[in-house]
């Protein structure tokens, strides 16, 4: 165990902008990996280079959960500590741990389709633990309905769909990414209603508080606009998309703490 | 349910007269640094608990619908439950059940990713920038563990604080609300039975616990995790097996026209 007394001088109480980048980072890049596993098994040149895209963000992403706790030099204590199975925190680093060794696997050197469908799945656990690790906690706005994971995964699909439009057109990924995004807006709008009754703070802060820009952002801009761009432009429409997977994971991270 | 030994302590809301004797102690004994306090138009300050308040007496007024105004106090602090979400929710096993069933940060391993302070459905944990870790009442462990009192239930002028094994505390809080219904307080009840497999402090309260704005039927941090584990897997296998039907059968349907 790591005793070593280094605070954080950038340390706060709330989880904030490092951790809604994180669920942003490892959001999107693993939902590529997932979606070129999952719809490309012919095109080995895509899924390693979704591969190297998914380790970055795991790696990335890791370093901003670092770099936001109290005491960063201690993170080693959460492969160190002991096994705390009942802790998504714990669980989730060693996803992270074994889904970035996976990652770099699967783009150093040409692997088998199993081996490829094994770090997909810890590559799921990485995108789906995020909203698991909200639901554990007592903020109503995060753990009052179960549709968070579905929220963070058709999300995922969604913006990771936009990744890879990026790099090729496809007429496929502009379904896929217009399917996801129509069952995330779905799972949003039925989110908010449920947790309503019991975070009516967090619901209204986003509606017309202080998060509004963030919501009325992402609902717009960043999940509105693309569905109406996608036959127009399709390389904008992914961008606006990735912008707006951003401000999802932003505003569902400061809503739950209002 | 805690063990019959296990230190407990009784909050008699009928005998507390809000004098803040043992927020002060408190202070004192932790050696905490003293808040910037302000009149937000109630006697409670500071108005919520932090890493330098781990004790802090909330304050209810107003008329009842018969004319007659009531005053209640209760206490806010830590439960020290025996299903303790943020024990559950603790990554590296820093905040945990020490013996009597007390729950104590250990200082020098925490890593301070928050998890806890998330999880805490009475906001007992808090997160302390200066040293980078979370702070929160131990039932003066250094002072219970060689025989004593802890500082607040030896300030407290009223007995409304008392301390003990849980057998006598449990026994005394029901002595207690037989009393209280005896003398016409026909709502009189104890808070911290059920709620978190029992909880090492217990309330006698005379209104309804949602009167002192205390949650009720809390959902264990196991069972949260359970249900977001359960609901991301049905998420993950939906979203996958339900875009890839659309999907292709799309392609194979375009296929079948050309």
């Amino acid at each position: 165990m790591i005793t070593a007394n280094f605070p954080n001088p950038i340390g706060e109480e709330h989880w904030g902008i490092w951790i809604a980048l994180y669920f942003f980072l490892a959001g999107t890049t693993g939902g590529a990996y997932l979606l070129s596993v999952l719809f490309y098994p012919e095109n080995q040149k895509l899924i390693r280079r979704s591969a190297l895209w998914a380790f970055l963000g795991v790696v990335v992403g890791s370093a901003l959960l670092v770099l936001d706790l109290g005491q960063p030099l201690r993170f080693l204590n959460l492969f160190l500590g002991g096994f705390y199975p009942a802790s998504v925190m714990w669980l989730g680093s060693w996803f992270l741990l074994l889904s970035g060794a996976g990652l770099l696997w699967v783009y150093a050197q040409p692997t088998s389709r199993k081996a490829q469908g094994i770090v997909a799945v810890l590559v799921a656990l990485v995108v789906g633990y995020t909203a698991v690790l909200l639901m554990q906690t007592a903020k109503p706005f995060w753990n009052a309905s179960p549709l968070l994971p579905w929220l963070f995964l058709a999300s995922a699909a969604t913006a990771g769909g936009a990744l890879l439009q990026l790099w090729q057109h496809h007429e496929k990924l502009s379904r896929l990414v217009v399917a996801s995004a129509l069952v995330e807006g779905v799972v949003l709008f039925l989110h908010l209603v449920w947790t309503y009754p019991v975070a009516a703070g967090a619901v209204l802060a986003l509606l017309a508080g202080p998060l509004a820009w963030a919501f009325w952002g992402f609902v717009v801009v960043g999940w509105g606009l693309p569905l109406f761009l996608e036959r127009q432009n399709v390389t904008l429409a992914a961008l606006l998309t990735l912008v707006g997977a951003f401000l999802l994971r932003y505003f569902v991270v400061m809503a739950g703490q209002v | 349910m805690p063990n019959p030994k296990d230190f407990a302590i009784l909050f008699d809301a009928s005998r507390c007269i809000g004098c803040k004797a043992c927020q002060v102690a408190c202070k004192q004994w932790n050696d905490l640094e003293a808040e910037n306090t302000k009149n937000r138009g109630s006697y409670a300050n500071p108005p919520r608990l932090t890493s330098h308040t781990w004790i802090s007496m909330r304050y209810y007024e107003g008329l009842k619908p018969d004319g007659d105004p009531y005053f209640d106090f209760i206490r806010g602090s830590c439960m020290h439950c025996t299903h303790a979400p943020c024990v559950t929710a603790c990554p590296t096993g820093a905040m945990a059940h020490r013996e009597g069933g007390v729950v104590t940060v250990d200082e020098k391993t925490c890593i301070g990713c928050r998890s806890c302070v998330q999880a805490c459905p009475y906001g007992a944990v808090h997160f302390d920038e200066a040293r980078g870790v979370v702070q929160k009442c131990t039932m003066c462990y250094d002072r219970i563990s060689h025989g004593d009192q802890p500082a607040c239930v030896k300030a407290c002028p009223t007995d409304a604080l008392t301390f003990g094994t849980y057998q006598e505390i449990r026994a005394m809080a029901e002595e207690r609300v037989r009393v209280l219904k005896e003398r016409g307080h026909t709502r009189a009840n104890i808070y911290g039975l059920r709620e978190l497999g029992g909880t090492h402090v217990l309330y006698v309260l005379t209104e309804h616990p949602s009167q002192y704005d205390l949650p009720k039927a809390v959902r264990e941090a196991e069972k949260r995790a359970a249900t977001g584990w359960l609901s991301a897997g049905i998420a993950a296998a939906a979203l996958g097996a339900g875009l890839k039907f659309i999907v292709e059968r799309r392609e194979a349907l375009k296929g079948g026209n050309q």
